[in-house]
């Protein structure tokens, strides 16, 4: 009867035929790690913050004078609110963490190389608009935290030459952050995710036309590729299962550590908290900011720190593939540079004073310094690298140039 | 776990910023009904003579497991769904403290320290030398010392005073957070079933990559 | 390539068919109790179930008054009558749905009716003697009965209890 029923559709759609080509059959390389099941778990945590959010929607009121009570509401009277509420600020900084490794991988295989550039242009969009998205959903709780991080990042986008106080009207939609903000930043929030599907769509189909990389850096031989039901349907739901003990024991068991203490306190516009500090995600970059005295200065830092990604398909001129697996500078560069996030992400923490104000201007230095000191270390690696003599699995790759023949000179004719 | 975290980083920060706050005295947050019951007595009875808890109401005292009629005693005439209001009007408490006392209905989870920052703070209150009162974990506040602990030195009724500290904190702790109990129950199933399912999948998958190195088969 | 005992190679289908079915088997059930959270929390909220039942103090409600309380979105008349209205009632078996009244109170000085008119839905006004429906005429008796116009019944009884001589809860029988 189903076989029947989906016969009359694949004569009218390419259903059947689709989920063979792109699902089921797919062919996949069989050496991924488990580092390759972080885009799909990307996946599933937007889809559960979306189904989540828009069950909060039911009941969240984008007022000022609402806002506040709606989310308490939620938290004490609607049935398992509190559950949805968690599951979704808890979701917020998982999906940053499943982001943050899959760029990771990335970054230290150097899959970003042809052909996968688009791949990785598609996913910086992707990382803008999440940042976007968690940036206004921050506000709506309207507690302390949230109006001040509010108030300072829009505050930011004055710098802009000539209009800079006109843009942070038009932003706000008021001379500070207030109703109107948070009403269209509810409006948007809502809107940006569906925005980030159809990016997920883009992105997949681009990854669909270019295959995935692999932990060898080499493209493998079709045999060494495997359909992709059951192999990865299975170990993505592997991969899953661990996902979901690890955010399962957030959100029942330590919801509260991603909710600000201070966003505890319905939102004041007369009283600054202590420390203002945006969410642990966005920490690197608000070191950035604060590490560059002057405000416009900051914010081209900042806006720079996340831009510049782009271009490493270029910086990166190295024909060597595989990245760190291949390439012990880059290896080293990659750590470095690691290293130097988690510790800009804590400078980012702690108030931009003394000690930390230098160390917060090194980190930043060293941050920009790997990007333009790749396109010569690169290059640099690779002849050394060439020289040294290349492992027997990239000899392939790098076949010997032909002698150079050389032509007896014609002679002339008397 | 939160509050140990917090408390550790808390530690440091405060360390590297070279503040002089003291040390919070660790409470153990009573979750048992007769705790929390001589809690909400305090608090509704004394603590709401000035705070407001606006996010309580009677019902949901109903629902921890605290018999109906001592509900109703606390309620006097308003109904259910009221929620548990401050006594003092907000020009009095202006007149008379110079701020409106804050709500209480989050207070255990909006301060650094959380249940030890507030069962430390009451307790914390003390004479100066000048002869007026002040608070070690709070200097600036205006709240009367509300369980009479300044200068009380002997130590059962020390005993006592921390005793009843314990319970209020308790029951503010359960005010900013009611669902905390029926979570971690759930939460204990969800993981244990997410435990079992991943160990399947783990087999499952284990089995299915099997094949691939077994020679071709039929 | 080794030869593989039949016996092998069909444990070996047997054994991998059972845990393919048993994951799959927990992993629906797992989907199916993750969905209920969902689904419930649209279910009214504690704060609305409130709305379930209504409180009303009848000490301030005077011999031959009605006060209409709000109970679930819905008006329900509350009507304190006299000894005289009373034994009108007794008497009558009221219209069209006949009904005594000693089946329409639980202390006969005291008529708790649903004040929506039972053929298209208007509340009726109080009149002289009983409840006349503006939108169509209907004319109701002083225990809430259908006594001529277009309503096909009597206003309905809500569920209700007295927990003391003067505070009833509407709602809860």
């Amino acid at each position: 009867m189903a076989s029947r029923v989906l016969d009359w559709i694949d004569r009218r759609f390419p259903l059947t035929r689709f989920i063979r080509h792109e699902l089921t059959e797919y062919p996949t390389p069989r050496n991924l790690s488990y580092w390759w099941n972080f885009g799909f778990l990307a996946g599933f945590v937007l889809v559960l913050q979306i189904v989540t959010g828009v069950f909060l929607a039911m009941f969240y009121k984008p007022d000022v004078n609402l806002a506040f009570d709606s989310v308490q509401h939620i938290m004490r009277d609607v049935n398992y609110g509190w559950l949805l509420r968690y599951i979704h600020s808890t979701g917020a900084s998982a999906f940053f963490v499943v982001i943050y490794v899959h760029m990771t991988r990335t970054l230290y295989y150097a899959s970003y190389h042809k052909p996968r550039e688009l791949m990785w242009w598609t996913g910086q969009v992707l990382l803008l608009l999440i940042m976007a998205t968690a940036f206004m959903g921050y506000l709506l709780p309207w507690g302390q935290m949230s109006y001040w991080g509010a108030q300072v990042i829009t505050n930011l986008f004055g710098v802009t030459p000539f209009i800079g106080d006109q843009v942070v009207l038009w932003l706000r939609g008021d001379f500070s952050v207030g109703d109107a903000t948070l009403t269209r930043f509810f409006a948007l929030h809502y809107l940006f995710p569906f925005l980030i599907l159809a990016m997920v769509g883009i992105h997949l189909i681009a990854l669909h036309t270019v295959k995935s990389s692999n932990p060898s850096g080499i493209s493998l031989a079709d045999k060494d590729n495997i359909p992709f039901h059951p192999y990865f349907t299975l170990k993505d739901l592997f991969g899953l299962g661990v996902y979901l003990i690890v955010f399962c024991a957030f959100v029942f068991f330590m919801p509260g550590v991603f909710i600000e203490t201070a966003n505890n306190i319905p939102a004041n516009p007369l009283v600054t908290p202590a420390h203002i500090e945006p969410e642990w995600y966005f920490r690197p970059f608000y070191a950035i900011l604060r590490a560059i005295p002057d405000v416009l200065g900051g914010v081209l830092a900042m806006a720079l720190s996340v831009m510049i990604f782009a271009v490493l398909p270029f910086a990166d001129r190295s024909n060597i593939p595989g990245g760190a697996r291949h390439r012990p500078v880059y290896r080293a560069m990659f750590f470095i540079f690691i290293a130097d996030v988690l510790v800009l992400g804590y400078v980012g923490s702690q108030a931009p004073t003394g000690f930390m104000m230098l160390l917060g201007q090194v980190a930043t230095f060293i941050y920009f310094a790997t990007f333009f000191l790749l396109p010569f270390i690169s290059k640099w690696e690779e002849r050394w690298l060439r020289a040294r003599g290349l492992p027997p699995e990239l000899i392939a790759l790098f076949p010997p140039r032909p002698p150079r023949v050389k032509f007896p000179r014609p002679e002339i004719a008397p | 776990m939160k509050r140990w975290l917090v408390f550790a980083l808390c530690q440091f920060a405060c360390s590297a910023w070279g503040d002089t706050e003291p040390a919070l005295n660790e409470v153990r947050v009573g979750v048992d009904l007769p705790t929390l019951e001589r809690g909400a007595e305090t608090v509704i009875t004394v603590c709401a003579g000035c705070h407001s808890l606006k996010y309580v109401r009677f019902r949901d005292l109903v629902r921890l497991g605290i018999a109906q009629d001592k509900v109703d005693a606390w309620r006097g005439g308003k109904p259910m769904g009221a929620a548990i209001t401050g006594q003092l009007p907000a020009d009095a408490a202006l007149a008379s403290f110079g701020k409106i006392p804050p709500d209480l209905s989050l207070m255990a989870r909006a301060r650094e320290g959380e249940a030890d920052y507030i069962y430390s703070y009451l307790l914390g209150f003390y004479i100066t030398p000048e002869g007026t009162l002040g608070n070690h974990y709070y200097p600036p506040t205006k709240m009367p010392d509300i369980l009479a602990v300044a200068g009380v030195t002997d130590p059962s009724q020390r005993a006592q005073l921390e005793q009843k500290a314990r319970a209020v904190t308790s029951f503010l702790v359960w005010a900013a957070d009611p669902h905390a109990r029926e979570r971690r129950a759930l939460g204990y199933y969800v993981i244990g079933y997410l435990l079992i399912f991943t160990t399947l999948l783990y087999f499952l998958k284990r089995r299915t990559w099997a094949k691939l190195d077994r020679p071709a088969s039929a | 390539m080794a030869a593989m005992p039949d016996s092998d190679a069909i444990d070996d289908a047997d054994r991998r068919d059972f845990l393919g079915k048993a994951t799959m088997a927990v992993g629906a059930a797992g989907v199916a109790a993750a969905c209920w959270p969902f689904i419930n929390s649209m279910n009214p909220s504690v704060d609305t179930l409130e709305k379930a039942t209504a409180e009303v103090d009848l000490s301030g409600i005077a011999p031959g008054q009605s006060q209409t309380v709000s109970w679930g979105g819905k008006p329900v008349f509350v009507f304190h009558r006299t000894p005289a209205q009373i034994a009108a009632m007794k008497i009558s078996g009221g219209g069209k749905d006949l009904q005594a009244d000693v089946d329409r109170v639980r202390q006969p000085q005291w008529l708790v009716v649903i004040g929506v008119c039972t053929h298209m839905g208007c509340i009726p006004l109080r009149a002289e003697r009983g409840w006349l429906c503006p939108c169509h005429g209907s004319v109701y008796d002083d225990s809430g009965r259908i006594l001529h116009g277009p309503a096909p019944r009597n206003l309905a009884v809500p569920p209700y209890r007295f927990v003391s001589d003067d505070k009833i809860i509407v709602g809860k029988a």
